[in-house]
């Protein structure tokens, strides 16, 4: 025993001792003589303490709880589109309280900078008729906004403001890019951060780093400032789920209070932001734009951009104050600025500059064109303005020792045509920062993002940011396709306050002052939509697992099949036969097509159809994404389980009979955590009205459209009994019904307990009780004097089965019908869908068609 | 010169429009031998708002939304504008196009913001290679530029054909060189990248032209036309107007409505509806010579 134990500490690779920078490159925590700088000793110190196992477990934790959070690979995202990898490392980059002093002043210094030059540009336009710069730069580049001029917010045109830095071979930083569109990736540094302290939190707390909360306070503050009142209400517009940022961007808005908006929620109406919620339009106090400025008005701005409301430019020249950051703000990303911004400093702030840019030409100046054309070999041409919201995504541009010779051609012809959308830079080199491997740390050559946002009395940066490993053979920008990331610890001379709440990934957020919260419509539509599909998930492998059982467990398949049979085609029919492709799962044995057998597979495995398993899984997960913001993690992780490509999801259409019970009892379960967690977590308001709604009545018409084919005519008596036991399992009644009547199930009663019994939370009577229950509480529900469509149609459902007898309902007439029961089942199956598009109609303006262009031409 | 001009345009739409908004450059720009003396804009149904200010270039604009439901729309602008002729103009006695660049940049000062910002492509003047071939036998070294710009009209009126059918607003400046087809925005835009390309100042304008009925007949109501074509600056004349669609030089039958880079800068109706499905749209212009 002994023994062994020291023989592990023998063992124990230091976690330095294969930690060489290269030659003549910056290391960050390394010197020159292989002395460890003394800021990253308590964090390696922190990480020692671990036995190179637990390193490697956590390591893995972390990326796992990355893939978890959705900030890799989104995992609402199309399956069939390319993640974006994203990986945090175990070791942080850490930056000492002393340089940190500076890199905060010259990041102020910047901003301060920036928003000066585009007030000018946006305004007088003095750096351009100085020449100070080059007024071709800003008129070629697309994201100058001529619309926008004048419209100057009193708060400054940056609320936002990122750069990403790299450390040249001299130790010096350079800027390599800014971004001042967007808050750029803001959200990101949030999770990263949540994702290490959540598997690390030791070493954090060993590093004396400073934590986030208290600058995201100060955003907010700010935020609310502009605004000008108290309890503003303040709306983040994404260009919507789709886009690269969106976790960001939902993550971002959670962490703040704001209400994450699309531009289709939003309407101008004179020059008001109005956002659509249910309770009609309602006045929004600002917009946090993080979709493009050119476009975000197809009116005045770029024709084709649809993404903000229309109007958006006339709203923000009467209310320059309603829109951070201000339309326009992207031009000074030009990559071409960077030679003129020491004397534009010196003019504008009267200062000189602390923080150079990387050097570039713009290939608008005719001798910088010259001369890149001339040395074409030593330069890598890049545009002069790329969108780069998210980190990692800065291009790699075009060097001619990696070009065709038609390649290398057709670049001097672009370079001599578009010189003025173009820029040349050099190469500069990166410093190197060590990242964890199983044998130890390793030099890592790396760019850094760091953010900056207006506070009450000027700018603030965030003690923080995103690392990422970059190939130095290669980039001049933050270009990381692999998306090794390494969150940026910013160490502290004095005592860290003690741990502020930091956002954690539950319901609400304690220390968040947020308005109340307002429903957009479309986020209604969402969420009534995932209840019915939860919903349907359920009733469907509620049916396949009550088949398949009596597949395994009885003989006489012909009588104790025939409920199976009936459910199965009932669902089956919701789709044409040729959507329903038989998959390879279908082995010859269960070849008969009038099998129960064949068809649970058909349900579970069909790739086609609008109500195979497969089919109502897809849509659950994307409506999940669609509401990921007012979703927590643990449902979005509950739901992910059954999402495309899970495993559970590949299981599921193979797994031969005896595990597919396994499969359907797990999808259950997950939907059941889904109900579990939303039932405990939500708060009741309209967004639970409508989620609720959804699954009461996808519950109560799959009741209603499986009662008439298995009772609308009588069959033999031990029939009936297994039908009967087949419906109260599928509608999960059983055990009340056996706890009430020590009977077998005989049809009266349990029509009584599954239609009428409003005790039961599985009855028809329930759905439709508490449907009548959720649209008398929800606004708008009396417009007038008559009810509205939605609860006339409830009303009639509702007594048509508080009046029902269940004697009457059982009746058979002499040709073995049971008419009343098939008109009173049939009258619920035809209304209720009716009932859900009157639902829609009400709330959901689905007749709104999208904004779109008319022009005359001559 | 003084001329009443009617430019009415109806939409119709097969169904209801809940909601539109619309950019017009609608009114007469006023300048140095331009005047306007009247104008009105008649709209129908009456705006919810309508707001009247210059755009960027300093033309007037108007911005309105319509907020109740509508199924037709009528913009119906009235204009009363005085036109001077301009000042004879000796095409050779300008500045060699080569040398613009550097006499707009006179270091002691300012820069003139109001002619640089023409010199660069916009999104309907982007330069190709064969843009720049077929503007080469314009631009000779030493050639005056407003000589340059006069011969390229000339051959632009030579080379193509007026011709409605082969381009639409969407057609590139590269398929109306190689087909040699188009309407006067194509001609103008393929000129403007012409120009543009070697620096020299020239933008877009937009206006109307006064058309005469051929020997004897009447004129036809409505018969008249938007028009377009280009003004290239010089730094001895300033801005001097050339109409590559009619290879002439614009005296004062050519009633300009606002300066742009491109027709995007300057078109006279556009708009975003909600709802409206398809629409038809006509247009009727009426350029009338006071006696």
């Amino acid at each position: 025993m002994k023994t062994n134990v020291q023989s592990t500490h023998a063992e124990r690779p230091n976690l330095i001792s294969r930690y060489v920078p290269p030659a003549g490159v910056h290391d960050e925590m390394m010197n020159v003589d292989g002395t460890v700088r003394p800021h990253w000793q308590p964090v390696l110190n922190a990480l020692a303490a671990f036995d190179p196992m637990e390193r490697s477990v956590r390591a893995d934790r972390m990326n796992r709880r990355v893939r978890e959070t959705g900030i890799a690979h989104d995992m609402f995202a199309d399956p069939s589109r390319m993640g974006q990898p994203w990986r945090v490392d175990l070791m942080p980059l850490l930056i000492s309280a002393d340089e940190w002093q500076w890199l905060e002043r010259a990041l102020v210094q910047r901003a301060r900078l920036m928003n000066a030059i585009l007030t000018d540009i946006y305004g007088e336009q003095k750096l351009l008729a100085s020449g100070r710069i080059p007024p071709g730069l800003v008129f070629s580049d697309p994201s100058f906004l001529r619309a926008a001029r004048d419209i100057l917010p009193t708060g400054g045109m940056l609320q936002f403001f990122a750069t990403d830095l790299a450390r040249g071979a001299d130790g010096a930083w350079r800027v390599i890019d800014s971004h001042t569109e967007t808050p750029a990736g803001i959200g990101l540094v949030l999770a990263n951060r949540g994702v290490h302290t959540h598997v690390a939190g030791e070493v954090f707390a060993a590093s004396n780093a400073q934590r986030l909360a208290s600058f995201f306070r100060d955003v907010q503050a700010s935020l609310a400032q502009r605004c000008g009142r108290a309890d503003p209400r303040i709306a983040l517009l994404t260009p919507g789920p789709h886009h690269e940022d969106y976790f960001s961007h939902a993550y971002l808005a959670r962490y703040l209070g704001l209400i994450l908006v699309e531009g289709g929620d939003l309407q101008i109406t004179g020059d008001q932001v109005m956002l659509k919620t249910l309770e009609g339009l309602q006045p929004i106090d600002l917009i946090v734009r993080c979709i493009e400025g050119a476009l975000s008005d197809p009116l005045e701005l770029d024709p084709s951009g649809f993404l903000g409301p229309v109007g958006l430019t006339q709203a923000a020249r009467a209310h320059p104050d309603r829109v951070v950051n201000a339309l326009g703000s992207a031009l000074v990303e030009n990559r071409g600025l960077g030679r003129y911004l020491p004397d534009i400093s010196k003019a504008l702030l009267g200062e000189d500059l602390m923080l150079h840019d990387a050097p570039r030409w713009w290939l608008g100046d005719p001798t910088a064109n010259d001369y890149a054309i001339q040395h074409i070999d030593q330069l890598v041409i890049r545009p002069a303005h790329e969108a780069t919201g998210r980190p990692g995504r800065a291009s790699l541009g075009r060097m001619s020792n990696v070009l065709t010779p038609q390649q290398r051609t057709d670049l001097i012809r672009d370079i001599k045509l578009n010189g003025q959308t173009l820029v040349a830079e050099e190469k500069i080199g990166f410093g190197t920062s060590p990242v964890w491997t199983p044998e130890g740390l390793l030099p890592r050559p790396f760019a850094i993002r760091l953010f900056a946002s207006a506070a009450r009395d000027g700018y603030r940066v965030m003690p923080g940011g995103i690392a990422m490993t970059v190939n130095p053979d290669r980039a001049v920008g933050l270009n990381a396709p692999d998306g090794e990331t390494r969150d940026v610890w910013v160490l502290s001379d004095a005592a860290e306050p003690p741990h502020v709440s930091l956002w954690r990934p539950t319901v609400d957020t304690a220390h968040v002052q947020r308005a109340q919260r307002v429903l957009q419509s479309r986020v209604a539509d969402d969420l009534f939509w995932l209840g019915r599909y939860a919903e349907r998930a359920d009733w469907t492998m509620r049916v396949a697992r009550s088949s398949v059982v009596r597949q395994q467990e009885d003989a006489s398949q012909d009588v104790s099949q025939r409920a199976a049979i009936v459910c199965l085609q009932t669902l089956l029919a919701k789709d044409p036969k040729a959507a329903l492709a038989a998959s390879r799962a279908i082995t010859p044995l269960q070849a008969n097509q009038n099998s129960a057998a064949y068809m649970s597979r058909l349900l579970m495995s069909a790739a086609g159809g609008s109500h195979s398993l497969h089919h109502t899984c897809d849509a659950l997960h994307r409506v999940a994404g669609l509401t990921r913001d007012r979703l927590s993690l643990e449902v979005s992780r509950t739901l992910n389980a059954l999402g495309p490509q899970s495993a559970w999801r590949d299981r599921l259409a193979l797994a031969p009979a005896g595990e597919l019970m396994d499969r359907l009892d797990e999808g259950l379960l997950a939907i059941a955590g889904f109900y579990g967690l939303m039932h405990e977590n939500m708060t009741r308001n309209s967004g639970w009205a409508f989620l609720d709604m959804g699954r009461r009545l996808e519950r109560g018409l799959n009741l209603c459209e499986a009662i008439t084919p298995l009772f609308g005519r009588t069959t033999d008596a031990d029939d009936e009994m297994h039908s009967l036991m087949f419906l109260l399992e599928v509608a999960d009644s059983f055990i009340t019904y056996r706890s009430r009547y020590r009977l077998d199930p005989m049809l009266p009663l349990v029509l009584d307990l599954l239609l009428i019994d409003e005790t039961n939370p599985r009855s028809l009577a329930f759905q439709l009780s508490s449907l009548s229950g959720h649209l008398s509480q929800l606004p708008l529900s009396r417009s007038g004097a008559n009810l509205p469509e939605e609860q006339r149609i409830l009303v009639a459902l509702l007594s048509s089965i508080r009046l029902a007898d269940v004697q009457a309902l059982a009746a058979a007439n002499e040709r073995h019908e049971r008419p009343n029961l098939v008109s009173a089942m049939t009258e619920q199956a035809e209304k209720l869908p009716e009932l859900s598009n009157a639902i829609m109609r009400h709330y959901f303006n689905l007749k709104e068609e999208l904004p779109h262009r008319v022009h005359t031409r001559s | 010169m003084i001329y009443d001009i009617s430019h009415k345009t109806l939409y119709r739409y097969s169904a209801p429009v809940s909601q539109s908004h619309h950019i017009m450059h609608m009114s007469p720009r006023a300048f140095e031998r331009q005047v306007v003396l009247r104008h009105s804009l008649l709209i129908e149904p009456a705006p919810t708002s309508c707001i009247e200010a210059a755009d960027y270039f300093g033309n007037p604009t108007s911005r309105l939304c319509i907020e109740d439901e509508h199924s037709e729309l009528v913009i119906h602008a009235r204009s009363t504008i005085k036109v001077a002729a301009r000042p004879l103009v000796d095409l050779d006695d300008s500045q060699d196009w080569q040398q613009l660049a550097p006499g707009l940049a006179d270091a002691s000062a300012p820069l003139d913001l109001q002619v640089l910002q023409f010199t660069w492509p916009s999104r309907h003047t982007m330069p190709t290679t064969e843009i720049i071939d077929y503007a080469s036998a314009s631009l000779q070294p030493g050639q005056p530029v407003l000589a340059a710009a006069w011969d390229l009209t000339r051959r632009m009126f030579k080379d193509f054909t007026f011709d409605s059918s082969a381009t639409d607003v969407s057609t590139p400046i590269s398929t109306v060189l190689k087909q040699r087809r188009g309407v006067c925005q194509d001609f103008s835009h393929l000129a403007l990248a012409c120009l543009r390309a070697a620096r020299i100042p020239a933008r877009y304008v937009s206006g109307y032209l006064l058309t005469r009925p051929p020997a004897g007949q009447q004129k036809l109501r409505g018969a008249d036309a938007s028009h377009a074509w280009i003004s290239v600056w010089a730094p001895e004349t300033g801005w001097v107007d050339f109409d590559p669609t009619n290879g002439s030089m614009p005296q004062t039958e050519h009633i300009s409505i606002a300066f742009g880079r491109d027709y995007d800068d300057v078109s006279p109706i556009s708009g975003v509806l909600l709802g409206g499905g398809r629409h038809t749209v006509s247009v009727a212009v009426d350029v009338a010579e006071r006696a």
